[in-house]
């Protein structure tokens, strides 16, 4: 077995909710593009891809057969490519709780997101993940062997989290993703990383973690958590820009680059196999 | 699921300047957060949201 405490796994959240073509003309949005774009990024190093949806108008949507038509044309396209498929659970605000996890139980991804806590969105409208809503998809998903991939917006939803292991809703080991630097979330910086990574060692240790800052947070967030131990997410549903004033061409510009901070650290990118076992997938 | 930086957009009273500052920097920039990069007045708030490509249109203070 490789040394996996010298591996860091790259997730690439390649679209999300939210930015359309207008916002960055470079964002997948088709089912066709998002499987191609999972291919590239796994080419590139990501070992873990985070999927969302869009409808034909290119508002994020939770329908099942765009889920389906998407990991289809990846695994047709692309049979050599082993990523780990993790499925948000939150793509539409307007979604219900049936359909935010119904692709789950049909597809059966190895990973879906967990959002551990409601928030104002955006101060514009509520997210809302009901403590009923929140134990049902963790038993589903123990049900359905979906791990799921913890998102904590603030060190609340650490704690959250920590509730619902001591009630079995969740099953350790925990993996969470710091999500940082998001209005109404914590803000991204290197001191409230390492807050949020010990208040998740404190309440549920044993734990892996991975983390990604939005906006100015990005790059500092990226280094401090390859240096701390953590995971890294990268790609387009948490920012557009490249660089200052720079549009992001692709996501695969951001593994490439999460992928040379890794290695520039002395340390090396996780295959997803690799990643399977750091994450106990299997 | 996340949503990129919240921007917020002004314009000067003062000196007319458009600009924007993204939320997350409200710790860094403090009391200043909101002021015209110019002319340091505070200024009118305008709209808020995701970053969009209009975005030149105003100056990104950072």
């Amino acid at each position: 077995m490789a040394d996996l405490k010298n591996k860091r796994i790259i997730t690439v959240a390649l679209t999300g909710a939210w930015p359309k073509k207008e916002n960055n003309p470079n964002v997948p949005m088709t089912p066709a593009e998002i499987a191609e774009d999972a291919y590239q990024c796994w080419k590139a190093g990501a070992a873990m891809a985070h999927m969302h949806m869009r409808d034909d108008n290119g508002n994020g949507t939770m329908d099942v057969n765009k889920f389906r038509e998407t990991v289809e044309l990846l695994r047709k396209n692309h049979p050599d490519c082993d990523i780990i498929i993790n499925m948000t659970t939150s793509g539409d605000l307007n979604a219900t709780e049936e359909t935010r996890q119904i692709h789950l139980k049909e597809l059966r991804p190895e990973m879906g997101s967990y959002d551990c806590g409601s928030m104002n969105w955006m101060n514009s409208g509520l997210f809302i993940n009901s403590p009923k809503f929140l134990e049902e998809l963790g038993k589903n998903m123990q049900e359905w062997g979906v791990k799921p991939e913890i998102e904590a917006f603030d060190p609340g939803m650490i704690a959250n989290a920590a509730y619902y292991l001591k009630k079995g809703v969740l099953k350790a080991p925990l993996h969470f993703q710091f999500c940082m630097g998001c209005a109404n979330g914590i803000v991204g910086n290197t001191k409230n990383l390492v807050f949020m990574k010990e208040t998740m060692e404190s309440l549920c240790p044993g734990s892996t973690w991975s983390c990604f800052g939005v906006g100015h947070s990005a790059m500092e967030i990226m280094y401090a958590a390859v240096a701390m131990g953590g995971h890294i997410r990268v790609g387009m549903e948490d920012n557009v820009m490249y660089a200052k004033g720079q549009l992001a061409e692709s996501n695969v510009q951001f593994v490439a680059r999460a992928k040379r901070v890794i290695e520039e650290f002395g340390c090396e990118a996780a295959t997803p196999d690799e990643a399977r076992q750091i994450l106990s997938l299997k | 699921m996340s949503w990129g930086p919240c921007m917020m957009y002004y314009h000067c009273p003062n000196c007319g300047k458009k600009f924007s500052y993204a939320t997350d920097l409200i710790p860094e920039f403090g009391g200043d957060f909101g002021k015209c990069p110019v002319c340091h007045t505070d200024g009118v708030y305008e709209k808020e949201g995701a970053r969009t490509l209009d975005d030149a249109e105003y100056a990104e203070v950072e």
